[in-house]
């Protein structure tokens, strides 16, 4: 708690202590009475009879600080404790009542909103009296219409929280929810509002009273204080700077405990502390040959420090990928696809740390600076994201965003860039593209703002085109016309595409080699016809048993990877996969299985026990087909015996599957 | 369509605000003829002066003469100087004017840059002491803050005078000299407030997808945030410049006490003291028109920044 709360939160809670105490116990501080005049010689400095010195009149200023705090704190808690007890029962009511009481409430209230509350404080205290009471009252009910909209917030956010709808349902009266669930879930925020409340009353009682309106003389109050002390400026500046600094370092101590308070129940806010990179090398890579290939990646890593420690995201991936080609990268979510190509193309948070090369036409990549970088960023390599939805800005005409890489890679001119925009999106099948330049991405579908984008990538012919799950968020029947159409430019341009994806119905009929990655790591590797037709690594295997085919039967149950994904933070020895592997070993747990090749293919897979190399019948149903695993096999970390609950289709392992799995599940209904 | 809707509301927010204050003024004890003739007046006299005011008429029918009056641009004339309120307000609001416009300006120049900066590098040293900052201004009251400035900048360093206004038809540089320091006092805690507004904006802004890709495209840092980044993050920016116009039109009565100006707040709160109902009246109306008309403007600024608001 103290920890979290942090020391400028007790400093601040011990100032408005010290200050309450002092007003409380001012009369019996050895200090003159604030209206004792001549106490000490007129305007004479800070001494050590009078710590602040005195003021025109010779009165102690600190005498008159502290009493000062008297109306100030009595006016700030007060009005405070007024507008939240009118206010919170409204809030409350308005929040879950609604319709009827609330649209009276929340009416009543934009008239009070919209009214001019200095006016209102003005005229009822100019009239009615400047009495310490009349303030409090005053400045308690400007406070009410923000109270009111306050609590009606906290009040509405839990009032559709699942514990009173449970309630509700279960036919507990509103009065036992509204005091059992509601009202201490509210009374949270409203504490912490209050703090900060009491620092926007404290500055309001000051205005008034450096208005003249606010507790009359002899009683001193800070805003007069410093009224007063204004025509002393030049003569004696601490009559005016005390009262200043202490009205300064109140205010600021109310608001730091009231932000404290709310960052603290503010899950997104004390959850998301920003993490330090950490100071660590750059991770060394082994010596290797440089080959004459368009893009080369060896030994790329990307290592996030985080509060729960090192995440090894990407974790030496090594490929070779010449034009005209297409690669695929296969994985379920968070198995680092992603991360694989934000850290090839160096567009990583400031919080990993990057090893490894990656050559383009043989230029180490990872050697250039920022600038550098962006000479081959949009000229050389094109990028296209998962979701068309957030890909595009949605503030900025398609025209702007199209023609924008053309201008500043290119230089074209805007006319010159205008009409390349148009044939760009002609070519990707868009129609009308002159029309299309003036819309804005809101006026699209996604089918036609994921040619947009690709329109962009494109815009300033790139060698390597990365297809980040180019068509996850699309139609299915858009999904195969985006795939054609990259097939269709892979042609025509002579471009390299890195195509990410975990549909593998997409990988098998338009990749040429496939790379699947598990945790970080490629656990196989090949060309695409060879690792679908033989998959060696047990996971790969699985991957392709959890697609769905149009060839299996009507009621036919999908096959899912039992288990998730590990943890990436202090992964454990050994293979990633052994967890959730129904043919893992004692060797899988202790010893980490490096890349094995065999055959004419470069067939790499990761396994210390790979699958039969016979050619194998993918999605088959069939478990006996499995079963010659557990020969002798004494496994420690699961049951030998392959999958039973795979077939079975029991509720229990479906609910835990990985995402990917049940992603592919749904997908294909 | 939307003007009509939107006159249509100007004269409800007119009608109901103007009347409660004029209620309000009137139920409240004290009265301009003991204003005017004081409290030793016989009471023919003040029967007398009641008549030639009108404050012998029943509320409601004085509130409905100078709201006809009202229709007609006339704002009455006051009970206590006896002169056109119209004539005073057109005085006095050139003055809170540029003063407000001055201050956004300064808040605003420099929120916008020192938001971006901190935005790029958040929880840098320069966003930390942004944050540090922005909490101290937060916390400062307008009047202590100017309190320090004056002895700073006018007692101390003596380069602007500390009190004092000079209108922009006579002079400008002196209407600059005497407008510098009050807007800049009133600029400070808005300019607290606009930049953390930004940088948080600004901060969710850059981790979309579409910043990424743009990174992706090769371009700079520079033209990604003020090209990319700045216009969607503005919204919540310019709904709080909105809040602050509409609230600052009748709310600087404390800089303009603080620095001897002849704005609309001084004349409202002096008014209120001589019980110059018609003046504060008008103050009123000024207030409230002035409100709704910074409304209008936030929705057309709104629909210029992001098109997705544009179809209704």
């Amino acid at each position: 708690m103290r920890r979290r709360l942090g020391l400028g939160f007790w400093l601040a809670a011990s100032w408005i202590g010290l200050v309450l105490l002092a007003a409380l116990l001012a009369d019996l501080l050895p200090f003159p009475r604030y209206d004792e005049t001549l106490a000490g010689p007129p305007q004479s400095g800070p001494s050590a009879a009078h710590p602040l010195g005195t003021d025109g009149l010779g009165r102690d200023v600190l005498s008159r600080v502290v009493y000062g705090a008297r109306v100030s704190l009595g006016v700030g808690i007060g009005a405070v404790l007024l507008g939240l007890g009118i206010g919170a029962p409204l809030g409350i009511l308005a929040g879950y009542r609604r319709k009827a009481a609330d649209a009276v409430i929340m009416a009543v209230n934009d008239v009070a909103q919209a009214f001019p509350a200095l006016v209102f404080a003005l005229a009822v205290v100019a009239f009615a009296g400047a009495s310490l009471r009349n303030v409090l009252i005053v400045l308690g009910v400007l406070g009410v219409p923000s109270w009111v909209r306050l609590i009606r917030g906290a009040t509405l956010t839990f009032a559709e929280r699942e514990f009173v709808l449970a309630a509700r349902v279960l036919g507990t009266r509103d009065r036992r929810i509204l005091w059992r669930e509601i009202v201490p879930n509210v009374a949270v925020p409203a504490a912490s509002y209050a703090f900060i409340g009491m620092a926007v009353v404290v500055v309001a009682e000051g205005s008034l009273a450096f208005l003249g309106l606010s507790v009359q003389a002899p009683q001193p109050t800070w805003g007069g204080l410093i009224n007063e002390g204004r025509t002393l400026m030049e003569t004696a500046p601490h009559v005016v700077l005390a009262p200043s600094v202490v009205m300064f370092l109140t205010v600021l101590s109310f608001n730091l405990v009231g932000d404290r308070l709310r960052a603290m129940t503010d899950v997104r806010e004390s959850g998301l502390e920003p993490v330090r990179p950490a100071a660590a090398p750059a991770l060394p890579a082994a010596p290797h040959p440089v080959h004459d290939v368009l893009l080369q990646v060896e030994e790329l890593r990307t290592h996030f420090t985080t509060p729960r420690g090192l995440v090894k995201a990407v974790d030496g991936v090594s490929f070779t990928l010449e034009r005209g080609k297409t690669l695929a990268i296969v994985g379920e979510s968070g198995s680092g696809k992603s991360m694989l190509i934000r850290s090839i193309l160096g567009l990583l948070p400031g919080t990993s740390v990057r090893g490894g090369h990656v050559y383009l036409s043989g230029d180490d990549l990872t050697a250039y600076g920022p600038a550098e970088m962006r000479s081959v960023l949009g000229l050389r390599l094109g990028t296209v994201f998962q979701d068309p939805m957030t890909a595009l800005n949605p503030v900025r005409t398609i025209g702007a965003q199209v023609t924008e890489p053309l201008r500043v890679h290119l230089r074209m001119g805007r006319r010159e860039a205008r009409a390349e925009a148009v044939r760009l999106l002609a070519s990707v099948g868009i129609p009308d593209p002159a029309r299309m330049l003036r819309r804005y991405p809101h006026q699209l579908s996604g089918g036609m703002r994921q040619r947009v984008t690709i329109a962009m990538a494109l815009s300033c012919r790139p060698d390597v085109l990365f297809a980040d799950e180019p068509t996850t968020a699309l139609d299915v029947t858009i999904q195969d016309q985006v795939l054609r159409l990259l097939h269709r430019l892979r042609e025509e341009r002579d471009m390299a595409v890195v195509l990410v994806s975990h549909d593998l119905s997409v990988v098998a009929r338009w990749a040429d080699e496939v790379i699947v990655m598990y945790a970080g790591k490629v656990v196989e590797r090949g060309p695409a016809r060879e690792v679908f037709a033989r998959p060696r690594m047990p996971y790969t295997e699985a991957l392709l048993q959890a697609a769905p085919r149009l060839t299996d039967p009507v009621h036919h149950r999908l096959r899912v990877i039992p288990g998730r994904p590990p943890d990436l933070v202090d992964l454990p020895p050994g293979c990633p996969f052994r967890a959730r592997c129904p043919y893992a070993r004692d060797r899988c747990a202790t010893e980490p299985p490096p890349l094995f090749e065999d055959g004419p293919q470069h067939h790499q897979y990761a396994c210390w026990f790979p699958r039969d190399p016979a050619p194998a019948e993918p999605g088959s149903t069939n478990d006996t087909a499995h079963t010659r695993a557990d020969t002798g096999s004494t496994s420690d970390t699961t049951p030998t015996r392959p999958r039973p609950e795979s077939t079975s289709g029991g509720a229990g392992p479906e609910t835990v599957t990985g995402d990917a799995a049940s992603g592919v599940e749904s997908r294909g209904r | 369509m939307i003007v009509v809707h939107r006159l249509a509301r100007l004269l409800v927010v007119l009608v109901v605000v103007t009347f409660l204050s004029f209620v309000l003024l009137n139920l409240l004890p004290g009265d301009p003829v003991t204003q005017i003739l004081g409290l030793s007046a016989t009471e023919e006299a003040r029967a007398q002066l009641r008549r030639e005011l009108g404050l012998d008429q029943p509320l409601l029918v004085r509130y409905l003469d100078w709201l006809g009056g009202l229709a007609t641009g006339d704002f009455g004339t006051s009970y206590i100087t006896r002169m056109p309120v119209g004539a005073e307000l057109a005085e006095r609001l050139p003055v809170t004017l540029e003063l407000l416009i001055a201050a956004q300006l300064i808040a605003l120049g420099l929120a916008v840059p020192v938001g971006v900066a901190a935005a790029r590098r958040a929880g840098r040293a320069l966003d930390q002491a942004l944050t540090a900052l922005s909490f101290a201004l937060l916390s400062t009251p307008v009047f202590v803050l100017g309190v320090v400035l004056i002895l700073l900048f006018a007692v101390t360093w003596q380069v602007v005078p500390a009190t004092g206004w000079t209108p922009i038809t006579l002079d400008l540089g002196w209407n600059l000299t005497s407008v510098i320091l009050p807007a800049v006092t009133l600029g400070c805690g808005q300019f607290a407030v606009y930049a953390r507004l930004l940088r948080t904006d600004l901060i969710a802004t850059l981790q979309e997808d579409y910043i990424t890709l743009a990174r992706a495209r090769g371009l700079s840092p520079r033209r990604i945030l003020w090209r990319h980044a700045l216009r969607p993050s503005a919204i919540t920016l310019i709904t709080a410049i909105g809040l602050n116009l509409g609230a600052l039109i009748g709310g600087t009565v404390i800089i303009e006490t603080l620095f001897g100006l002849p704005g609309i707040g001084r004349l409202i709160v002096d008014s209120i003291f001589s019980r110059d109902y018609l003046t504060v009246q008008g103050g009123v109306v000024l207030i409230s028109v002035g409100y709704v008309v910074v409304n209008f403007a936030v929705d057309l600024v709104y629909a210029a920044v992001d098109p997705r608001i544009r179809r209704a």
